[in-house]
């Protein structure tokens, strides 16, 4: 009887209650869509700061140079502890990692920085390098190389062209798979394989710094470098700051806004259930008089009312957070230009808010309690 | 015959306002008592307070053994589900819910709803067939039968009915007068306020109020028509 009871106070009630319901399923939409917004933009911005580059660099920790200019001798770590520590600590949240080695050779007897490394990991590593040619597939490929814009100009060089390095008296031949547009100082380096630029500088299995770049927040990363750091502690291990600082500033500013919108929706849903449910108690005055001279007693008759309001508010929440996940996926697409999808833990979150909002806008039922079932029934 | 209603010395006072003053009367189970007087003469009160929908200023009004001035308002709740069943004279019947759901209404407020047990009550006061009808789409004299069948669905002690003929044309006052008779004659005790000497001349006595007060306490009617 208590459901057969909710129920046809729903279907009695459903001109005010519409008003009511209209709020609810506004407000979750907004607080759902919002919220996907908040789970996926944190997924979308680690993205787009993972293209701005590593996010972690380790060195040697003397702060020496780890350049090689002519006959200068380098701070170097072992390539084999770097790499093998790497490869022992959790890699699921590791995007690309990479060693390298600076050595200044000649070509064409000019100047030119030449950085051996991981030719397949520099897409991944630096994913806003636009390339002319293509990427070097393999690490092992000591054939081939990559060559910045500015390096490329001034030895009118082009894709398919050998190049000839020349470091001391040594010398290592390669060909110009791509020319690299990166925009800044990579623009004025050559970059070949490691095992090749460490055999060109006769430093076998050494490497001047690793670059690795981190998925996730900045919380995430700086976990990630306080676990190397722990690691390799006679290293400098340290997260690239200007990256993981703006990230979480950015993401706390968005999370800010986030809250403070969704706490400002549901003030305002409450409130509006609050008007609805205000002008329903008055109108249920009659049937609480009557209910109460027939032996209910308040506690089971508010019990009644409160769970229509809270049908009310778990119907509109249902309906809200579908059309929220709908304005998420669009905003998604105007905003980062992919869709966010829903989140299946804000369908709870968004119901369970809109049930406890809608209950606190219910709160003018308790003047039900008031009611004097004689007053009532004598018409006053 | 056991006494279920014991009234002494009752007071009820609103503000200034004396609604009662000092009634005193007694009501046997089983009997038909007719409460008469002009309007604002404390008829109503009295319904009230013997339904345990107000207290009294001073007094004690017994029913069945509980003295209504000492319940608390959960006491009070338990006491109309256990003990009263109401017959208004505007009906009062829950608009949205249909005829069947009303009586099982205070089945529900009573103990456990019966939809079998409340639709027989409705086939016995001539409603077997308005069943899922909502109050709006039934007559003055169908609300009121649907109204005599929601006061009856718990078996209560004490029926009181507060001018329960007042809003009915003369066909519908003959069927729900009919109604209260077969009651009296199955041994309900019925406290029945009315303007109506007719009407009042059905019960087994009178009571008649002016000013709160009793001007003729519990004369008994039957053996002077008799």
């Amino acid at each position: 009887m208590f459901w057969r009871l909710v129920f046809q106070l729903l279907r009695g009630s459903r001109g005010r209650l519409g008003v009511a319901i209209l709020a609810i399923v506004s407000g979750a939409a907004v607080i759902s869509a919002l919220l996907d917004l908040d789970l996926g933009v944190q997924n979308k911005l680690t993205q787009e700061f993972r293209t701005l580059g590593a996010n972690i660099v380790i060195s040697p920790a003397s702060g020496a140079p780890t350049q090689i200019r002519g006959a200068e001798a380098p701070s170097l770590m072992p390539e084999i502890e770097v790499v093998g520590t790497l490869q022992q600590l959790p890699s699921a949240q590791v995007a690309a990692a990479a060693p390298y080695l600076y050595i200044v050779a000649r070509a064409q007897n000019i100047p030119v920085v030449l950085a051996g490394t991981w030719l397949d990991q520099a897409q991944k590593l630096d994913a806003t390098w636009k390339l002319e040619g293509n990427w070097v597939a393999s690490r092992a490929d000591d054939s081939h190389c990559l060559v910045g814009r500015n390096v490329a100009r001034r030895l009118q060089l082009a894709v398919g062209n050998p190049l000839e390095l020349h470091y001391l008296d040594r010398s290592a031949p390669c060909t110009v798979e791509g020319i690299v547009d990166a925009g800044g100082s990579e623009d004025n380096q050559v970059f070949a394989s490691l095992r090749a630029v460490q055999s060109l500088a006769n430093l076998p299995a050494q490497i001047g710094l690793a670059q690795v770049s981190v998925t996730g927040t900045a919380r995430v990363v700086e976990d990630y470098s306080t676990r190397l750091a722990a690691a390799l502690p006679q290293y400098r291990v340290r997260p690239i700051r200007q990256v993981t600082e703006a990230e979480g500033a950015l993401l706390g500013r968005i999370r800010l806004l986030i809250v403070s919108m969704v706490l400002l929706i549901l003030i305002l849903t409450a409130l509006c259930v609050l008007g609805t449910m205000a002008a329903l108690a008055m109108e249920r005055r009659k049937d609480v008089g009557l209910m109460k001279s027939l032996g209910g007693s308040i506690s089971r008759i508010v019990g009644i009312f409160l769970a229509e309001v809270g049908v009310l508010g778990a119907a509109g929440g249902f309906v809200g957070t579908f059309l929220g996940a709908a304005l998420a996926y669009w905003m998604g697409l105007r905003v980062f230009g992919t869709a966010i999808s829903p989140r299946w833990e804000v369908f709870p979150v968004t119901i369970a808010l809109m049930i406890v909002v809608t209950l606190a806008g219910a709160l003018p039922l308790r003047m039900l309690g008031n009611v004097k079932p004689a007053e009532i029934l004598r018409g006053e | 015959m056991a006494t279920l209603v014991q009234v002494e010395n009752l007071r009820k006072e609103f503000g200034n306002v004396r609604a009662l003053d000092g009634v005193s009367f007694r009501v046997d189970a089983g009997e038909w008592i007719a409460i008469m007087g002009p309007s604002g003469s404390g008829k109503t009160t009295l319904i009230n307070i013997l339904g345990g929908l107000d207290t009294p200023t001073a007094g004690q009004a017994i029913v069945d053994g509980t003295d209504v001035a000492r319940l608390d308002e959960a006491g009070l709740t338990r006491f109309r589900a256990e003990k009263i069943g109401f017959i208004f004279q505007q009906f009062h019947l829950v608009p949205y819910l249909t005829a069947v759901e009303n009586v099982m209404l205070a089945q529900y407020f009573h103990s456990t709803t019966d939809e079998k047990e409340a639709q027989q009550a409705l086939e016995r006061v001539g409603l077997g067939d308005r069943i899922e009808h909502l109050p709006s789409q039934l007559s003055g004299g169908e609300q009121q039968r649907v109204a005599v069948a929601r006061a009856l669905i718990n078996h209560p002690k004490l029926i009181l009915a507060d001018e329960p003929t007042g809003n009915l044309d003369e066909a519908n006052e003959e069927i729900v007068l009919s109604l209260l008779r077969e009651l009296h004659a199955e041994g309900h005790t019925i406290l029945m306020v009315t303007h109506a000497p007719p009407i009042g001349r059905l019960a087994d006595r009178r009571i008649e109020f002016a000013h709160g007060r009793l001007v003729r306490p519990a004369a008994a009617l039957k053996p002077e028509l008799a």
